[in-house]
């Protein structure tokens, strides 16, 4: 992965900016703290909803959730209830999930086909691609076209598609995709090529919210250092079945803009790539096989940063992409400071045969989700610190307290290495401390959230 | 493809055949499903998951299917629990761990079982339905499951054990800290 281990595009001293009094960044003591309302406060939320949600692109979903004409799902996308479908044309498109008339939900099934979507209030009804098909009693109205165009279904004002993985923006403003993905549109690309012909979502999302900070999820997503203790039963279960584990070569990057990549050399049995022995011997052929055609199509040196390793991409600021032993995307979508309403889907390759599906299915289940062996912990951790973090509140720069920094979470493990360029161990903090700085920036200062700054001398 | 709904050949809904030990012919009514059933829940409850591991046939299987999806199978589909019997031991291996963190301390948990129908029969295997509420509590926060199960039972010559155990959420999602670290 040359790419991506080359210095940044990104200025040093700007990647390395933090932009607001909530987080603390002291490069003598190579400290690095997050004040804890960043995680509690609803004015934070509400920034957040309005500077990121309001002004960035957002993972939607996936092409292949909607493959033919017609299909569609409802999503809801900073708050924003949405229709993702593809039109008559068999255009990709995101509608805002409200009737132009009096702004009734239009569509209330979850999924579906459909040609035409009906709002039930007073019928009005529109067709896929978003035109006015029928206004009941319409010469009520006036009757020109240009009237009646004004009646189409509101379009997301930005949608953009990287290797079937669809984006929109509320923002007529924002940058190019491409240009907004960066260096995370390559591992995106790298992923997409797993399969010869292609990957797809299968049906069967699982869907579940927790008690925890959205910006939390990311850090757990991006922090090797909790795997060995958190994971201590899942570690133990991969050892049974013959699989060693271990933090070695492990390297986390700051990708940029917020974006984040780890990638993990020592917990890498990967479906079709690596075998390991609870894959079982027909998986072994197979995956000898299957790596030899992606040596073929890809050439030897993308063929090992493909296979070689597992990684988890960050994709600022919803978008978790999981290239573990499967393949998982998941989507956040922040509903309250503590609560985070998460998707998530499976990737897999299109034809491949079925016990490997199943393998792979099973696979991914045991490790991922709500009711996996390992996830069920990682949502114990971050409920655990919303939990936590109101221990602290209002408890400095006041009283007893003063000298204390009482209300403030550690992000320094590692923090020498920012300074060397965008790459550190996984099991360090680096990748939390880049997209908190870039989280700073974005967000701003929030002047009456978190530290009183004139009685704090030099965190800033 | 399977459906996951109707079985009537000795193959899992995951593609694999289940194991053929001590299957019976013998006659079987309601009511000994349901104590059966009830008995699960009581083990379950007191979190007896040893006692619970007896209740399976070796190389049975346990799913659940994520909430939107219900008719396909954990190879067609993403699921929440697609385990098989590996996977089933090293879930209860992991529960009894301490560092099981998600369940340390353990969930409160208050089954009821109810609707039991004996939907099909062939030879030694018994399909069988009934709903179930469970009411989980745990870090002063509560979440009601509610759903169907849709077992597939050995019928032994002395008593009855899982082939598949599969429990179908009705809850539309995973409300905010429902996640199924336990047992459902
Ligand atoms: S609100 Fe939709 S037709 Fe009136
Ligand atoms: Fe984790």
């Amino acid at each position: 992965m040359t790419m991506i281990d080359s210095p940044g595009a990104t200025a040093v001293d700007e990647r390395l900016e933090v932009g607001n009094t909530l987080i603390a960044q002291d490069w003598e003591a190579l400290t690095f703290k997050v004040h804890r309302s960043a995680y509690r406060e609803n004015a934070v939320f509400n920034r957040e909803r309005n500077e990121i949600w309001g002004h960035t692109w957002l993972y939607l979903g996936h092409e292949t959730e909607i493959p033919e004409a017609g299909d569609f799902k409802t999503r809801t996308l900073g708050g924003r209830p949405l229709i993702f479908v593809r039109d008559r044309h068999g255009t990709v498109q995101a509608y805002l999930n409200a009737c132009p008339h009096r702004g009734t939900i239009l569509c209330r099934e979850p999924e579906g086909r459909a040609k035409n979507f009906q709002c039930f209030y007073h019928a009005w009804t529109f067709k896929n691609s978003g035109e006015l098909a029928a206004l009941p009693d319409s010469d009520a109205y006036p009757q020109d076209s240009a009237f009646v165009e004004s009646l189409s279904l509101r379009t997301v004002p930005r949608l953009g598609i990287h290797e079937g993985f669809v984006f929109v923006a509320f923002d007529e403003q924002v940058p190019d995709l491409l240009e907004h993905l960066g260096k995370a549109a390559d591992v995106m690309s790298m992923t997409a090529s797993i399969g010869p012909s292609g990957m797809t979502t299968v049906p069967g999302v699982q869907r579940y919210s927790v008690k925890g900070n959205w910006k939390l999820a990311v850090e757990n997503a991006m922090d090797g250092y909790h795997f060995a203790p958190t994971h201590n039963t899942f570690v133990g279960y991969l050892r049974e079945t013959g699989f060693a584990v271990n933090d070695d070569a492990q390297y986390a990057h700051d990708l940029g803009d917020g974006h984040g990549l780890a990638v993990l050399t020592g917990h890498n049995g990967r479906i079709g790539m690596i075998w390991e022995p609870r894959f079982g011997e027909r998986e072994k052929i197979r995956t000898e096989a299957k790596r030899k055609e992606l040596v073929a199509r890809l050439g030897a040196e993308r063929a090992a940063a493909v296979a070689d390793s597992s990684k988890i991409l960050f994709v600022f600021p919803n978008l978790l992409l999981f290239d573990l032993e499967a393949l998982t995307i998941r989507q956040l979508e922040p509903v309250e400071p503590g609560v985070t309403d998460v998707r998530a889907w499976q990737l897999v390759e299109r034809d491949e045969p079925d016990d490997v599906r199943a393998l792979r299915l099973k696979t991914m289940a045991s490790f991922v989700g709500p009711g996996g062996l390992a996830t069920p912990d990682d949502i114990e951790a971050y409920e655990a610190v919303q939990r936590g973090v109101v221990a602290t509140a209002d408890l400095d720069p006041f009283g007893g307290f003063a000298d204390t920094d009482l209300d403030w979470s550690d992000m320094s493990r590692g923090m020498a290495d920012d300074l060397t360029g965008p790459r550190g161990r996984s099991i360090d903090e680096g990748v939390m401390r880049s997209f908190w700085r870039h989280w700073s920036r974005r967000v701003g200062e929030l002047p009456g959230i978190g530290p009183d700054a004139s009685r704090l001398g030099g965190v800033a | 493809m399977s459906t996951g709904a109707v079985h009537t050949s000795a193959v899992l809904p995951n593609g694999t055949v289940p194991p053929q030990e001590q299957g019976s012919d013998r006659a079987v009514v309601r009511a000994e499903v349901e104590d059966f059933l009830f008995a699960e829940a009581a083990a379950l409850d007191e979190w007896r998951l040893d006692d619970w591991l007896t209740l399976f046939v070796p190389g049975a299987a346990m799913q659940v299917p994520t909430t939107d999806v219900t008719g396909l199978g954990p190879e067609n589909a993403g699921y929440f629990v697609a385990d098989d019997w590996d996977l089933v031991r090293a879930r209860v291996k992991r529960l009894k761990s301490r560092k099981a963190h998600a369940e340390n301390p353990h969930s409160r948990t208050n089954r009821l079982v109810s609707n039991v129908r004996l939907t099909e029969r062939a030879g030694d295997q018994l399909r069988v339905s009934a709903n179930f509420v469970v009411n989980r509590f745990r870090d002063g926060g509560e979440f009601t499951y509610v759903g169907r199960y849709d077992h597939l039972l050995q019928v032994q010559p002395d008593g009855l054990r899982f082939l598949l155990r599969r429990s179908v959420l009705t809850n539309e999602s995973m409300n905010p800290g429902a996640r199924l670290s336990f047992i459902l």
